[in-house]
């Protein structure tokens, strides 16, 4: 069966509408970050008449935004190494052992992803008031992590189950103990597997709005995403142009650091998590 | 099987639980603290209701959930919550099919781009993708501006007309969900065998028949677990009606998180949130059923 060129021409074009119109919404949040106020009504959809850092300026001078870049930062950071150091084992473990519970454990890890929020975050207080952690960066640090643990866990299991047994048992028979023959010999051929879960946590925490907006009770404790919903809530008209500053200012590391790590995240969600 | 055989297995099986604990005991402390124990205390709070008399959480028993069964918001929260997630669902899973499809297609150049392009929505955050769709529906804003460039006299007030707000979210929803659903999808298409297609082909089974009937059975499960997943995601959200609509005009675009969010943190009814989030709860865990039976085939 061979495409007609016509129909191979039309392919390419509905395919390049779509991403269009995919990544228009982005543009338009580009434009606008660069755009004067009057400019942004003037011609809401166009490129900048006049390309103005003013929005920019604004949001980095006049904004509590270097605090909560910093909340953000080490949330992020340290869901990322919590996430790979707690799910890395436990991936390990259901990958290679027949325990008692183990089909228990994996249901409950896959039903977790169905927990309604306003639950667990009714719940949580209680916990987080006995130890002291609401308020509490820590706090938010280990909730993104249990939110990155179902998904991580499944992915790891599905990389070591593609590592074959033979390799670490060979690295035993030359002397290795266990632990040698996985930090050695296992953890470095899952690394593709342990990157998807750094670039998958590291999304999740940074995005994440809700429990970051209910646990965190003050703006020296709120992360970027809360910053930028008060941001937006604050004072009678929004301001488009500065708004749209601070969230391309978000959006950016993120967006980065998923450029870097989404070849694992992709290779990892569509061979391990799903097969 | 003997009875020496049988304590042999029994041996070897503890001797594995030794081997497997070390490595599974982060994971489950924190399971436990953080998942275990904050579900079963936060539905135990609907049996609490905050009495402004007493000014303390008083025992009522199960009168929250009665209280819910007589308020009309949440009846049209309940109804919004099922409109937004199987609207978003089913066109997520309509768009992101055919998108899909060409993706996959070996006549496609530049394949490695456009698979790339596909994933941008998928690393902005969700507050942020809620104020950019905001202000592409405000009444003086982008979608509007073209409507009246092409003739229309009188583009609708997306966000603040009660027919149209929950909808206007709901468009921002499918383009968040679009990457997800494309690439799952994508990866169940590669492992389709071209010859099958090829042989539907010489049967004469028309484009639309061959994937019908050949490609989307051969690959079912992925297609269920993507949407299940996708359909918890959706029923949970919280961010996009948050920041476009925050539940209004009025209840107009009220859905259940959303409303459960605002007993609980803005009234101070923990319970009544409570009672809501158990009603969410109950519709996720048919959902979580049908995922896990799926997944653990």
């Amino acid at each position: 069966m061979r495409m007609s060129v016509a129909k191979q021409v039309l392919l390419h074009v509905v395919v390049v509408l779509m991403l269009a119109g995919m990544a228009f919404p982005v543009l338009l949040l580009v434009f606008n970050s660069l755009k004067a106020e009057a400019d942004i009504f003037a011609s809401p959809m166009g490129p900048p008449h006049a390309v103005t850092w003013a929005n920019f300026r604004r949001v980095l001078s006049e904004t509590s935004f270097a605090v909560n870049l910093r909340n953000s930062a080490i949330v992020a950071f340290s869901t990322v190494i919590l996430s790979v150091v707690v799910t890395a084992p436990a991936g390990y473990a259901l990958s290679r052992f027949k325990f008692l519970g183990r089909t228990f454990f994996s249901m409950w890890l896959l039903a977790t992803q169905a927990f309604p929020g306003i639950i667990m975050v009714l719940g949580l207080f209680t916990v987080l008031t006995t130890y002291g952690l609401i308020n509490r960066l820590p706090g938010l640090i280990i909730m993104h992590t249990s939110f990155s643990m179902p998904f991580s866990i499944w992915l790891l299991k599905g990389y070591f189950d593609k590592i074959s047994v033979e390799i670490e048992e060979a690295a035993r028979i030359d002397g290795c103990t266990r632990l040698q023959s996985l930090v050695k010999i296992v953890f470095p051929l899952a690394v593709p597997g342990l990157l998807a879960v750094a670039t998958f946590s590291l999304l999740l925490s940074w995005n994440e709005f809700f429990f970051a907006l209910v646990l965190m009770r003050d703006n020296a404790h709120y992360t970027l995403p809360v910053y930028l919903a008060r941001f937006l809530g604050s004072g009678g008209v929004v301001q488009w142009g500065p708004l749209s500053a601070a969230a391309l200012l978000i959006t950016i590391p993120v967006f980065v650091l998923f450029l870097l790590g989404q070849k694992y995240l992709v290779s990892g969600l569509t061979g391990g998590a799903i097969k | 099987m003997t009875h020496a055989d049988a304590r042999v297995r029994t041996k070897r099986s503890w001797r594995e639980e030794k081997h497997a604990i070390p490595f599974l005991a982060p994971a489950l402390v924190v399971l436990a603290c953080v998942s275990a124990y904050p579900l079963g205390m936060g539905i135990w709070q609907v049996v609490y209701a905050y009495k402004a008399l007493a000014r303390k959480n008083v025992f009522t028993g199960l009168e929250n959930f009665a209280l819910l069964f007589k308020d009309p918001v949440f009846f049209r929260a309940f109804t919004n919550s099922l409109v937004w997630t199987v609207v978003s669902v089913a066109a997520m899973f309509l768009i992101s099919y055919v998108l899909a499809t060409m993706l996959n297609s070996r006549y496609l150049r530049f394949r490695r781009f456009f698979r790339a392009a596909t994933l941008i929505p998928w690393a902005i955050p969700g507050v942020v993708v809620s104020l950019t769709w905001r202000y592409m529906f405000l009444s003086g804003g982008p979608v509007n501006s073209v409507l009246s460039a092409i003739g229309v006299a009188h583009p609708p007030a997306w966000l603040t007309d009660p027919q149209l707000a929950l909808w206007t979210c709901i468009i921002a929803n499918i383009w968040m969900g679009l990457p997800f659903v494309t690439i799952m999808l994508l990866a169940g298409l590669q492992s389709v065998e071209g010859d099958i297609l090829e042989a539907a082909a010489i049967d004469g089974a028309t484009y639309l028949q061959s994937q019908a009937l050949v490609v989307m059975p051969s690959i079912k499960k992925v297609i269920l677990i993507v949407l299940t997943l996708e359909a918890i995601w959706t029923f949970n959200s919280f961010d996009i009606v948050f920041v476009m609509t925050k539940g209004g005009p009025g209840s107009a675009s009220m859905t259940l998180p959303l409303y459960a969010y605002q007993n609980a943190f803005m009234y101070y009814q923990a319970g009544y949130g409570a009672a809501i989030g158990v009603v969410i709860l109950a519709v996720l865990l048919l959902a979580v059923v049908f995922y896990i039976r799926e997944v653990l085939q």
